[in-house]
C-alpha cells in the first residue's frame, strides 16, 4: 500500500525530532491512525495514517478544509466516534503512557473531562439550556473529583474568575442563553479547564465569534495555556490564527497529512502544493496583489479517491505517478514532512 | 481597480432607518434599532462593502437598499428616482436591475426546483425570453459562473457549497442586473472554494459591468475585492473611506481595533496586542453619545453625552469621532507581512502551472 514507506519515514523524523527538541516523551503521540466508515469504498479511509505528536505546553495545529478529517481524527482521540458506523482500523496513540485505542469505554470515560478535554466550535449547542452555567461546570468536578456541591461550586465560581468573566457571582447563576457567544465560550473554556486537563483539544473554537471577540478568546487560550502548561490540539481553517497560536502545525487533505512540521517552516517554506495553493487562496491584508491563487474544483467524494495522492486530481503539478503511487511523508529538512513526490517544487518542477 | 467617477452615484441611501418591535399590540415592547441613519451614495461600477460584526446592521442596511424590507424613515434612490414608494409592478421591474446573492447558498435554493428552472425562473418572471432561447440562456448562463449545462436537471442537493453559490449567482444575473448586494458571499465557504467564488465575482463585475455592494466580516476579502468601505458600529456608519486609506491608517477608533484584531497570517510577526474589551451593546439599548465610547480605549467625558457627526476628513473620508485628529495613527502599523521569499517563489510557480492546468477545460475558476 506505500504505507510502510510512509510509517518508516515518519518514525524516523519523531525520533529526531523528538530528541532535537525535548528529551522527554511527547505527551500525546499519535502513529498511523486510521478511522474508516462502514460503506465506503475499500481502501478508503475517512482518517488515513495520521501521525502526530504534542508535548506538554505546545499547541499543534490542524488545519484543513471541510471534510478533511480533522474533526474525525480529535474525536477519534477523545473516544467520541460513534461505533458504527466510525471504526479505528489502525494505528495507536499513546497519552501520558497509555495507549488511548485499547482502553476501555470506562477508563475513557474516567480520561475525558479530567485528563483531556474538548472545546467545540458553537457553544450554545454543546451547552444544556435547562441547567444554569453553575451546575454545568461542577458537574463535570464532581464526576472526577470527590468533593461536595458547595467546593465543586466554588470551584466552578474560580473557573469563571480564571477565564475573566465579568460579575462572576451572577454568572454563574446564568442559563446559556442569558449570554453572548463570546462568554459562552469562555463558559466552555472553563468547563474544559476545570480539572487541569493535560491536554486540550479544540474544534474551530473561534469560527462562530466576530474577529474583536476571536481576538479575546485566543488571547485568553494563550495566557491560560502559559499558566497551566496544558498542551493543545487547536483545529482550524483559518491560517491567520494557525500562525499566531501554533508552535507545530499538521495540514490535513482528504484525511491524510499532507505537510506537517514547526509553525515557522511551514509558512516561511510551505512545500506541499496543496499549503501553497491554500495559502494563495487567503486575500492579503495589504495592498492587492492582483488575482487570488485557486486549487480547482473540490474534494472528490470517496468513491473517486484517486489510489494514489489525494490531491492528484486538484494538483497544478500532477502526474500519472501522482495518480497511482501514494506518496510517503517525507523529511524536507529536521521536522518538517511533506507528502509530495516532487517537493521541493522548484527542483522538480521549476522548469516552467 | 478600475477608477470610479466620483459623482456617478447609482443608488444612494438617505437617512436610512429601520427598527424592529415596539410597533403593535403583539409585538415585543423593545425597540431595535437594528440601522439607525444612515447615509451612503454607491458610485457606478465601483464594488463598496459594509463591514462591521454580528448585529451592526450591516446585512439589513443591505436589504433597505434593495428595498427588500421597507425602512422605518429615509429614502432610497435608484439612478436618482426614489424607491421606496414605488407599487408592486413597478418594483418588480426595478427587480431585474437590483439583485442580491445570499450568505447560505443552501437555504437560499429551492430544493423542489431544478437547478435550470431556478437560474430560468426570473427570465420567465420578466419575459425576457420563451423555449428554446430560454434554454439557451441558462445553459449561457451556467457556463459563465463554472457550471456545466448538462447539470442542469440536477437538484440543489446534489452540488456541493461553492457550486450552489456559483448557482446563487447564475440566478441573480439571469435579469441582467445593474447592482448585485453580496451579503456574506463567501463566508460559508472553504478557503480554496472561498477564493474561486471572489474571483468569479471580479470578473463577472469587469464583464458585465455591474456594481457590487458586498456586506461581509472578513476584512481580508473587503481589502482584496472593494474600492470603498463603510465600517458599520450598532446602526451607524462610523467611518466611511476609499480601502487603501482605510487600511494604511484607520481614523475611527473601531476601525483600529478591528483591524488590530484580524489574525496575521505570518508567525514571525507574533506581537501583544491591544485588544477591544467587552462584548457589542444590545442595539436595543445603545449607549448614549458617541455608541461606540463604552469600549473605546480613546474615550472621554464628551463621548458620552454628545453623539459625533459624521464628519468629512481629508481625501474625501468620512468618520465620526470627536477625537480622530488626535488619535489618527494609532491603529496604523504594519497589518500584514509579505509572503516569505520560499512562499512567493513557489507561488508564482504554482500560478504557471495552475494557468496551464486550465487550459484544456476553459472554466472561469
Amino acid at each position: 500500500m506505500g504505507h510502510e514507506a510512509a510509517r518508516h519515514s515518519t518514525a524516523q523524523v519523531h525520533a529526531s525530532g523528538n530528541a532535537a527538541r525535548a528529551a522527554e516523551p511527547p505527551l500525546l503521540a499519535v502513529q498511523g491512525l486510521s478511522v474508516r466508515f462502514d460503506g465506503a469504498p475499500r481502501g478508503v479511509n475517512v482518517v488515513d495514517d495520521v501521525s502526530f505528536s504534542v508535548s506538554k505546553g505546545k499547541t499543534l495545529c490542524i488545519v484543513g478544509e471541510s471534510g478533511c478529517g480533522k474533526s474525525v481524527t480529535s474525536l477519534a482521540l477523545m473516544g467520541l466516534l460513534p461505533t458504527p458506523p466510525a471504526r479505528i482500523v489502525a494505528g495507536s496513540a499513546r497519552f501520558d503512557g497509555r495507549d488511548l485505542l485499547t482502553l476501555t469505554e470506562r477508563e475513557r470515560a474516567d480520561l475525558r473531562g479530567d485528563r483531556m478535554a474538548m472545546i467545540f466550535q458553537e457553544p450554545m449547542t454543546s451547552l444544556n439550556p435547562a441547567f444554569t452555567i453553575g451546575d454545568q461546570i461542577a458537574e463535570g468536578i464532581a464526576r472526577h473529583r470527590k468533593v461536595s456541591k458547595a467546593e465543586a461550586m466554588e470551584r466552578a465560581l474560580d473557573m469563571l474568575k480564571k477565564v475573566r468573566i465579568p460579575a462572576p457571582e451572577k454568572r454563574l447563576r446564568a442559563y446559556p442563553h442569558e449570554m453572548s457567544g463570546g462568554m459562552r465560550q469562555r463558559v466552555m473554556i472553563a468547563m474544559a479547564l476545570a480539572n487541569d486537563p493535560q491536554l486540550l483539544i479544540a474544534d474551530e473554537p473561534t469560527t462562530a465569534l466576530d474577529v474583536t471577540i476571536q481576538a479575546q478568546i485566543l488571547t485568553l487560550i494563550r495566557r491560560l495555556q502559559e499558566e497551566t502548561g496544558t498542551a493543545m490540539i487547536l483545529i482550524t481553517h483559518d491560517l491567520g490564527v494557525v500562525a499566531e497560536v501554533a508552535d507545530e502545525v499538521a495540514v490535513m487533505y482528504a484525511g491524510r497529512v499532507v505537510e506537517s512540521g514547526p509553525v515557522d517552516a511551514i509558512f516561511e517554506d510551505p512545500q506541499h502544493p496543496y499549503t501553497i495553493g491554500l495559502m494563495g487562496s487567503v486575500p492579503s491584508l495589504g495592498r492587492r496583489q492582483g488575482r487570488l491563487a485557486t486549487i480547482r474544483g473540490t474534494v472528490p467524494p470517496a468513491e473517486l479517491m484517486p489510489k494514489g495522492c489525494r490531491f492528484t486530481p486538484r494538483c497544478p503539478f500532477s502526474d500519472s505517478h501522482c495518480a497511482n503511487d501514494p506518496p510517503p511523508l517525507a523529511e524536507i529538512k529536521p521536522g518538517h514532512q511533506a507528502r509530495c513526490w516532487y517537493a521541493p517544487l522548484e527542483l522538480h518542477r521549476g522548469a516552467a | 481597480m478600475s477608477m470610479v467617477p466620483s459623482d456617478d452615484i447609482i443608488l444612494e441611501g438617505i437617512g436610512l432607518k429601520k427598527h424592529f418591535g415596539g410597533g403593535g399590540l403583539l409585538s415585543s415592547p423593545t425597540v431595535v434599532r437594528a440601522v439607525d441613519g444612515v447615509s451612503l451614495g454607491i458610485r457606478r461600477g465601483e464594488t463598496f462593502s459594509v463591514v462591521g460584526e454580528s448585529g451592526c446592521g450591516k446585512s439589513t442596511l443591505g436589504r433597505l437598499l434593495l428595498r427588500l424590507i421597507e425602512a422605518t424613515e429615509g429614502d432610497v434612490r435608484y439612478e436618482g428616482r426614489s424607491i421606496v414608494k414605488l407599487g408592486k409592478g413597478e418594483l418588480r421591474g426595478l427587480r431585474r436591475e437590483l439583485q442580491i446573492i445570499f450568505q447560505d447558498p443552501f437555504a437560499s435554493l429551492n430544493p423542489r426546483m431544478n437547478v435550470g428552472d431556478i437560474i430560468a425562473e426570473p427570465i420567465w418572471l420578466h419575459n425576457l425570453a420563451k423555449g428554446r432561447e430560454k434554454r439557451e440562456r441558462v445553459a449561457d448562463l451556467m457556463r459563465t459562473v463554472g457550471l456545466l449545462p448538462t447539470h442542469a436537471d440536477r437538484y440543489p442537493h446534489e452540488f456541493s457549497g461553492g457550486q450552489r453559490q456559483r448557482i446563487g449567482i447564475a440566478r441573480a444575473l439571469a435579469g441582467d442586473p445593474k447592482l448585485i448586494v453580496g451579503d456574506e458571499p463567501v463566508s460559508a465557504l472553504d478557503v480554496s472554494i472561498q477564493a474561486q467564488i471572489i474571483n468569479l465575482l471580479e470578473d463577472l463585475k469587469d464583464r458585465f459591468g455591474l456594481t457590487l455592494v458586498i456586506v461581509a466580516h472578513d476584512l481580508a476579502v473587503i481589502r482584496h475585492m472593494s474600492d470603498r468601505v463603510a465600517v458599520m458600529y450598532l446602526g451607524e456608519i462610523v467611518e466611511l473611506s476609499d480601502t487603501d486609506s482605510l487600511f494604511d491608517n484607520p481614523l475611527h477608533p473601531y476601525t483600529q481595533a478591528l483591524l488590530a484584531a484580524i489574525p496575521i497570517p505570518s508567525p514571525t510577526n507574533r506581537q501583544p496586542k491591544a485588544l477591544l474589551q467587552g462584548d457589542v451593546p444590545s442595539p436595543a439599548a445603545p449607549p448614549s453619545g458617541c455608541r461606540f465610547h463604552t469600549r473605546c480605549p480613546h474615550a472621554r467625558a464628551v463621548c458620552k453625552e454628545q453623539h459625533p457627526a459624521l464628519e468629512t476628513a481629508t481625501d474625501g473620508r468620512q468618520v465620526a469621532c470627536h477625537f480622530w485628529r488626535e488619535i489618527q495613527g494609532a491603529g496604523a502599523g504594519s497589518i500584514s507581512a509579505p509572503p516569505s521569499p520560499a512562499l512567493a517563489r513557489r507561488l508564482a510557480l504554482y500560478r504557471t502551472w495552475r494557468e496551464r492546468q486550465d487550459k484544456p477545460v476553459a472554466t472561469s475558476a
